[in-house]
């Protein structure tokens, strides 16, 4: 028998190269670029929508990349509301990658948009792996998943820096305390800030948008 | 299921290296970081998947974990992070403080995911030189 040492190079170093490149351009093209991950339903899309609408408002230059394994739905509701979209597909990929984006933002003009919302494909786990090179990662969970959300998966939030807790108008049906969500949030990652929304009906974006540094139009 | 990509991306990684080498691939260590989220046997699993027909067809994936390790700029620290564990639950994660003071910490351990070293089946005698590394018997 006879071993081999390595160098000790990633095997996601390609991943962290392209990564770095999207940042590269983003930061050279003055992008503040933002990628959004969570489970199905948890409601990315209508976060984003209010977004998009703040920033609209404030005739500033919106971008967003629309990632599902099928179907156009989430990019054609960001067309509706100003945004400058991509669609992608990754039929049976569960995540995007840093490749996938520089290639959706090649199809966006670029030195038009000032942020840029990348959604990721509905799925908790698999995008964490996977940075796309945006200055910050927002996981968007919601009440309906259950109060026990952050200590089924503790290695992810234990790492975000951004939680949104959404659908807060449905915490009493579905039986839960967001307080207890926020308490295991604290406990996991006392550094993260959490954001507690009902994007439906508009609560809790301003707060999303502070959390993000974004600029508000109720902010001299 | 992203243990896939990983994977795909581990056999073609390491297909130009085993150009420069004789003999059979027994097995493949790859150190993964504590904050990883890759599952080892879904990994495993993958790795067999995608090694058909490729020179590692008949090696095995070992996989071995290094812990998370945090500085702390504020107060100095170094060193391993406080876990969260909960047996009944199946977990420890580390947390990103500081265990001295409680500020913010950066990570600088904890997150790699590289291939260590092989081990190779050789015929008696030979020994080869690597392009990324010294070769040794084991």
């Amino acid at each position: 028998m006879h071993d081999v040492r390595f160098s000790g190079e990633d095997i996601l170093a390609r991943q962290l190269e392209l990564a770095q490149a999207n940042h590269d351009l983003f930061r050279a093209k003055g992008v503040r670029a933002f990628s959004v991950m969570g489970a199905i339903g948890s409601g990315k899309t209508t976060l984003i929508e209010r977004l998009v609408d703040r920033l609209r408002q404030q005739d500033l230059h919106v971008g967003t990349i629309a990632a599902d394994s099928a179907g156009d739905d989430d990019h054609r509701r960001f067309l509706s509301r100003g945004a400058r979209s991509v669609n992608v597909n990754t039929q049976d990929d569960c995540h995007l990658d840093a490749h996938t984006v520089s290639h959706a933002v090649e199809s966006l003009p670029i030195d038009d948009v000032g942020f840029l919302f990348i959604e990721n494909v509905g799925n908790l786990i698999c995008p964490a792996d996977f940075p796309l090179g945006t200055e910050s990662e927002v996981v968007v969970i919601s009440v309906t998943e259950g109060d026990d959300m952050v200590r089924k998966h503790p290695k992810i939030f234990a790492q975000s820096d951004v939680v949104v807790l959404n659908k807060l108008d449905l915490a009493d049906a579905v039986d839960v305390d967001p307080q207890r969500i926020v308490a295991d949030y604290a406990e996991i990652n006392p550094h993260g800030k959490i954001v507690l929304t009902d994007a439906k009906h508009e609560r809790g974006i301003d707060e999303l948008m502070s959390a993000l540094d974004l600029p508000c139009t109720n902010t001299p | 299921m992203h243990e896939y990509s990983v994977a795909s991306e581990l056999v073609s990684s390491l297909l130009p290296v085993l150009k420069q080498h004789h003999g059979a691939v027994k097995r493949v260590f790859l150190k993964k970081g504590e904050l990883r989220i890759l599952s080892d046997r879904a990994l495993a699993n993958a790795f067999d998947v995608m090694k058909q027909g490729t020179p590692l067809e008949g090696a095995t994936l070992c996989i071995e974990a290094v812990a998370a390790h945090v500085v702390c700029d504020a107060c100095g620290f170094e060193g391993a992070p406080e876990h969260l564990s909960d047996e009944a639950m199946h977990f420890s994660v580390p947390i990103l403080s500081c265990p001295r003071c409680a500020r913010d910490v950066r990570v600088t351990q904890g997150r790699e995911l590289f291939v260590d070293r092989l081990t190779l089946d050789v015929q008696s005698g030979e020994e080869h030189e690597t392009a990324s590394g010294s070769a040794a018997h084991g």
